[in-house]
């Protein structure tokens, strides 16, 4: 199977080159013509004044490079500075640098990997990194990495704890900020808050099914291995509000480490206070069951991409009095919106892209949302029906299937 | 002589002025002498004495300041009346030797008391049936007008020297009814309109009244019977020389026999009855009478009036302005043309005077164009119906207000290249199971669409379908002859051991009395794992390909429909028993679809034609439904239980009420090729109908809890977008559960999840 992650440059092309192309903001969005014609269209007479915004326009990206996997990428992640971190539908975990080398293989799980995410650790060796992946086989993993440019030094990954919460598959895992908690969201409708200390001993007995399996696997992997066994982890909270499958859940940004926003196939998006594990805010939708959240750079209103063919933007802030929140903004796709990432850096707040079924990968403008700034296909026209599945955008990284 | 007499006659009772006087004068020669002057001689002494006593007074009372010669003349006149009616007397006596003739009555020479010459006195002209001064006695001379012109003035009229004549007064209802009582002559009066007041009835007036009620002529004075004048027979009176000299013919004095034989067969046919002599009155041949304006006003729309013809213009004048008169091209031009290609059909021709004008050449013809344009104008008012079109579409809401329902395909996995033929979705909607033709039974997900899983098997895959039970998790697979049940990876510990106790428990139920040919075989379930089925039912050899799984509601019965109709194609398998059992003996036709009732302990069944309703409790038919289809293709029951959608391979998808009738409440033909599959949404009020052409159908269908209100069926959308391949379209329709998603499956092999 092929799978093409593309890279792209953003600010740096940009400004490296010597005319510096601008976006035009009217009123009512994106200059596209003659600033004449945008007058004419809006019934503006000439003698009066603009007021018109710029902002630096944001050029197509040039693919860079594929990396081909075996099976579907479920989950792409570039937090960490150099590298990419992908999961894919066979259970494995990848890690390649940016000269697109495959580093390392981990076979994390042995089903689907839905979700990955890195859990920051400050104190740690720049070198080791935490991992958090969710999967199909019902858990979520923490494996711990040791990535270096020689991947021949390289330890092998160590899969620490295995969390035991959820009855079905895993849809989404999120670490805060500080790298001291995890949230896994599940098809069960249950968000599992879980504390990233490796215990000592397993915290969840092992059951029949899962031990003979084990048992087996380990048989199979011969008694030479001497890999330690990844702990079983309980959760330290589950947060029950959702009624439908959760399908992405994410902590807030760093000043609000102890807020979860979760959004669901019940229509809703609903924010959490984790500590006291209670619901403290539900936006209602009708009928968009929500495959997608991501929470806008100032973390006031989130945006989320439903199965009817939109991103809608919510402000959180809006009590919840009527039955259904009318959202802020909608961006109209003409497929499915599996995924959606928005800017890290203040400068392009407004500003995010969305991937969507068609495989096409589009960059909004929140202040301009009748149709998207730029849009470009992930891959060359023959393969029509791949779907982007998941984006990321760290200093100008996009991934998908 | 007679003839003179005659005229004397006539001439007589022209100017007599009693009524009685001629007829004594034919007493002498009349038959019924007695009862004629009987009756006359009374009539006429009581009218002459009523006429002779009346007038004066009359004159006395109106005109009071009269000069005394009118009196005197008024005695005059009566004298002269008794003088002539002696001397009409006389004449009686005389007979026939009365001579001289006179057309006024004989004037009488008397001296004047003013002025003491002598002067002729003519006896006054009586009005008389024959005269023509009958209303000169009355002083209103206002003539014949309506008189309630004056019904708000003082008067009623002028009288001849052109002075009011005031209203007598009248009494009012109260004294009318009195004056009846105590006048005994009140009943002989009438109403005289001039007058504007009741005036007694002459005793001539009363009398033809009289006769006209006993059916006599009017005129007392005419004589029917007059005595026969004798002009050629009788003595003196023989015709010198006959008209003709032949001699008098036979039939003269013989009887006619012809005219027997008419009596005889007239007298015959009253004998036989054929004639009835006296027709009893009925009702019908008496007079009918009704009111004319109890009808109620007829709603028809009044006779079209004939179309008007043109008026004429000023072309049309004798002496038309110059503009008007065609120049020579335009009459040569005119006479060129054809008769009926003319503009007009004249020229303008000026003439100085209406008299020189010719008579109009062209009169007939133009009347009789003009006749054939009335006779062929329409003369019925076609009535158009003013029906707006819109009207007739029935209120349906809008589809936007219907939301949601799937409106585009959200993702698609292909089976390459391999139809179709089932396709089924897990109870949590979060997964889809489908199966080819070639044996591959693939598991994804509904929403990302990948594979995590594939089985392959030998032989087509005809159904899977997936346990409705939330507890355990596994589905089945129909391929030929062979269910295999199978587990999905991924589950939770506790529903994946409650799976496989269910499907190898590790104590077999006891075997059955009756031993069925269908052998359950499983594998342990330490043993089993996801890649295998862990049990396997095995058809009887030669069923061929189970086309249908059903599941019941509780998910321990599965009916299963096989291919091969011969050995009775419906098997009923028990998963708590391990048991199949074929619920029917025999069946007539062969079975297409079985179906369990959601809620009732009922079973459809389905053959080419009719749908038969089974009370599986009691084990008998409840009910025939005949959709009116000739070959039935797919089935599905609504939710609820109430309804069943059924479609046919001739387009026809038939919506039923069971609470309603056997006959399909509505009958939906939007598709244009066979229907393949329709299935309800478990929990949104929508369906789904798949067709060959390619299309799929999505139905609003909202069901009221009340038995009065009609299910409301609205078409939302018709989802495009499968190939139509080898003349096979969409082969499966499944809705996700809990979402408004459709699935689909496709003989162009591919599966579609169609989103909201």
């Amino acid at each position: 199977m092929e799978t093409v992650p593309a890279l792209a440059t953003r600010q740096q092309s940009i400004i490296s080159s010597k005319t510096c192309p601008i976006r035009l903001f009217g009123s009512g969005g994106i200059l596209r013509g003659t600033l004449a014609e945008w007058c004419a269209e809006k019934g503006i007479g000439e003698e009066e004044t603009l007021e018109i915004e710029y902002f630096e326009s944001v050029m197509p990206p040039q693919r860079m490079s594929t990396l081909p996997h075996e099976d579907w990428v479920s989950s792409i992640s570039c937090q960490i500075a150099g590298y990419f971190l992908t999961a894919c539908y066979d259970g494995n975990i990848r890690a390649f640098d940016y000269s697109q080398k495959l580093l390392q293989t981990i076979p994390t799980h042995n089903a689907p990997v839905s979700s990955i995410c890195i859990i920051p650790t400050p104190s740690a060796p720049s070198e080791s990194h935490l991992i958090a992946s969710a999967s199909h086989d019902l858990t979520a993993r923490i494996t711990r990495l040791t990535l270096t440019p020689d991947s021949s030094t390289a330890s092998p990954p160590q899969t620490l704890a295995s969390l035991h919460l959820h009855t079905a598959p895993l849809s989404s895992i999120s670490a805060n900020s500080s790298g001291t908690h995890v949230l896994t969201s599940s098809w069960d409708g249950l968000i599992g808050v879980w504390n990233t200390s490796i215990p000592t001993i397993d915290e969840v007995p092992l059951d029949d099914t899962q031990a003979g399996a084990e048992r087996k696997r380990r048989r199979k992997m011969g008694d030479g291995d001497d890999a330690p066994r990844p702990r079983r982890k309980a959760p330290a909270a589950v947060l029950k509000s959702h009624t439908a499958r959760v399908s992405k859940v994410v902590f807030g940004r760093a000043e609000q480490d102890k807020t979860a926003y979760s959004c669901g196939f019940d229509s809703t998006v609903r924010v959490w206070d984790v500590e006291n594990e209670i619901c403290t805010n539900t936006i209602t939708a009708s009928s968009k069951p929500f495959l997608d959240l991501a929470l806008s750079p100032s973390g006031q209103s989130a945006l989320a991409a439903s199965t009817d063919r939109t991103v809608s933007q919510y402000d959180l802030r809006a009590s919840t009095s009527s039955a259904i929140t009318p959202s802020v903004a909608t961006l109209a796709h003409p497929a499915t919106p599996s995924c959606i990432a928005v800017s890290p850096d203040s400068s392009s707040e407004h500003q995010l892209i969305t991937g969507a079924y068609d495989g096409v990968v589009r960059l909004w403008d929140l202040r301009s949302i009748k149709s998207a700034v730029t849009s470009f296909k992930a891959w060359e026209g023959k393969d029509v029906g791949k779907k982007v599945l998941s984006v990321d955008w760290a200093r100008g990284g996009r991934r998908r299937r | 002589m007679a003839a003179t007499d005659a005229k004397k006659q006539t001439k007589k009772r022209k100017a007599a002025p009693e009524d009685e006087s001629p007829l004594p004068s034919a007493i002498p020669q009349n038959v019924g002498l007695e009862m004629l002057s009987d009756d006359e001689g009374t009539d006429g002494e009581d009218g002459s004495d009523g006429e002779v006593d009346e007038f004066p007074e009359i004159d006395v009372r109106s005109d009071t300041e009269d000069e005394d010669e009118v009196d005197e003349e008024g005695e005059d006149s009566d004298e002269d009346e008794e003088e002539q009616e002696e001397e009409d007397d006389e004449d009686e006596s005389e007979e026939d030797t009365d001579d001289d003739l006179h057309i006024f009555p004989r004037a009488r020479t008397i001296v004047s008391n003013i002025t003491g010459q002598p002067k002729r006195v003519y006896p006054p002209i009586e009005p008389d049936y024959d005269s023509d001064s009958s209303t000169e006695d009355s002083p209103n001379r206002v003539g014949n007008i309506p008189m309630h012109w004056y019904d708000d003035l003082p008067h009623v009229g002028y009288d001849i020297n052109g002075k009011k004549v005031l209203r007598p007064a009248r009494g009012d209802e109260l004294d009318k009814f009195l004056e009846t009582v105590e006048d005994p002559s009140s009943w002989t009066t009438a109403f005289d309109k001039k007058a504007q007041m009741d005036k007694p009835l002459t005793p001539q007036e009363l009398d033809i009244i009289r006769r006209l009620q006993e059916n006599e002529i009017p005129d007392a004075q005419y004589n029917p019977y007059e005595p026969t004048v004798e002009w050629f027979t009788g003595k003196g009176k023989e015709e010198v020389m006959p008209l003709s000299a032949a001699p008098e013919p036979k039939r003269r004095w013989v009887p006619s026999k012809w005219e027997k034989q008419k009596v005889m067969k007239i007298v015959r046919a009253i004998r036989q009855g054929r004639i009835l002599p006296s027709k009893p009155k009925t009702a019908s041949t008496q007079l009918q009478f009704y009111s004319v304006w109890n009808e109620e006003p007829s709603n028809q729309p009044a006779p079209l009036p004939a179309p008007k013809p043109r008026l004429p213009t000023h072309a049309e004048s004798y002496n038309p302005p110059e503009e008007y008169l065609p120049t020579e091209e335009e009459r040569k031009q005119w006479e060129e043309t054809d008769k009926e290609d003319r503009e007009r059909d004249f020229l303008p021709q000026k003439y100085s005077a209406l008299r020189l004008v010719p008579a109009y050449s062209q009169f007939i013809q133009e009347r009789f164009s003009r006749q054939l344009d009335l006779y062929l104008a329409p003369r019925i008012q076609r009535v158009k119906l003013r029906i707006d079109p819109d009207s007739l579409i029935p209120k349906l809401p809008s589809p936007n207000s219907l939301r949601p329902f799937p409106v585009y395909r959200a993702l698609q996995a292909a089976h390459e290249g391999h139809r179709v033929r089932s396709a089924s979705v897990s109870p949590d909607g979060a997964w889809v199971v489908s199966g080819d033709e070639s044996g591959v039974v693939r598991l994804w997900e509904v929403i990302v669409g990948k594979e995590v899983k594939r089985w392959t098997f030998k032989g087509k895959v005809g159904a899977v379908e997936w346990c409705p039970r939330t507890d355990v998790n596994f589905f089945v697979v129909g391929v030929e002859e062979h269910l295999h049940f199978l587990i999905p990876p991924n589950l939770s510990a506790a529903t994946l051991t409650a799976t496989q106790s269910l499907l190898s428990p590790a104590t077999l139920p006891p075997q059955p009395a009756t031993p069925s040919p269908i052998k359950w075989v499983s594998v342990s379930a330490a043993a089993s794992s996801s890649d295998a089925p862990i049990l396997t039912v095995n058809l009887p050899s030669s069923s061929g390909l189970p086309k249908q799984l059903v599941w019941h509601r509780k998910g321990d019965y599965l009916a299963t429909v096989s291919s091969n109709e011969t050995q009775g194609g419906v098997w009923m398998h028990q998963l708590s028993r391990r048991h199949s059992q074929a619920p029917f003996k025999k069946i007539k036709g062969s079975v297409q679809l079985v179906l369990f009732h959601p809620s009732k302990p009922h079973f459809f069944v389905a053959t080419q034609r009719y749908v038969r309703l089974y009370n599986l409790a009691e084990q008998k038919l409840l009910k025939t439904l005949s959709p009116g289809i000739r070959w039935i293709s797919s089935m599905d029951v609504h939710p609820s239980g109430d309804h069943l959608i059924v479609g046919g391979y001739d387009r026809k998808l038939c919506w039923f009420d069971l609470e309603l009738s056997d006959k399909p409440y509505k009958i939906l033909r939007y598709h244009s090729r066979a229907l393949r599959s329709v299935h309800f949404h478990p929990t949104f009020p929508l369906f789904a109908s798949s067709s060959d052409d390619g299309s799929i159908q999505i139905f609003h269908a909202r069901v009221y809890n009340d038995l009065m209100t009609n299910p409301l069926i609205v078409p939302l959308k018709i989802l495009r977008g499968h190939q139509v391949k080898d003349g096979l379209g969409v082969l499966a329709v499944r809705w996700v559960l809990r979402q408004p998603w459709l699935v689909s499956a496709g003989a162009d092999g591919a599966v579609a999840v169609w989103c909201s």
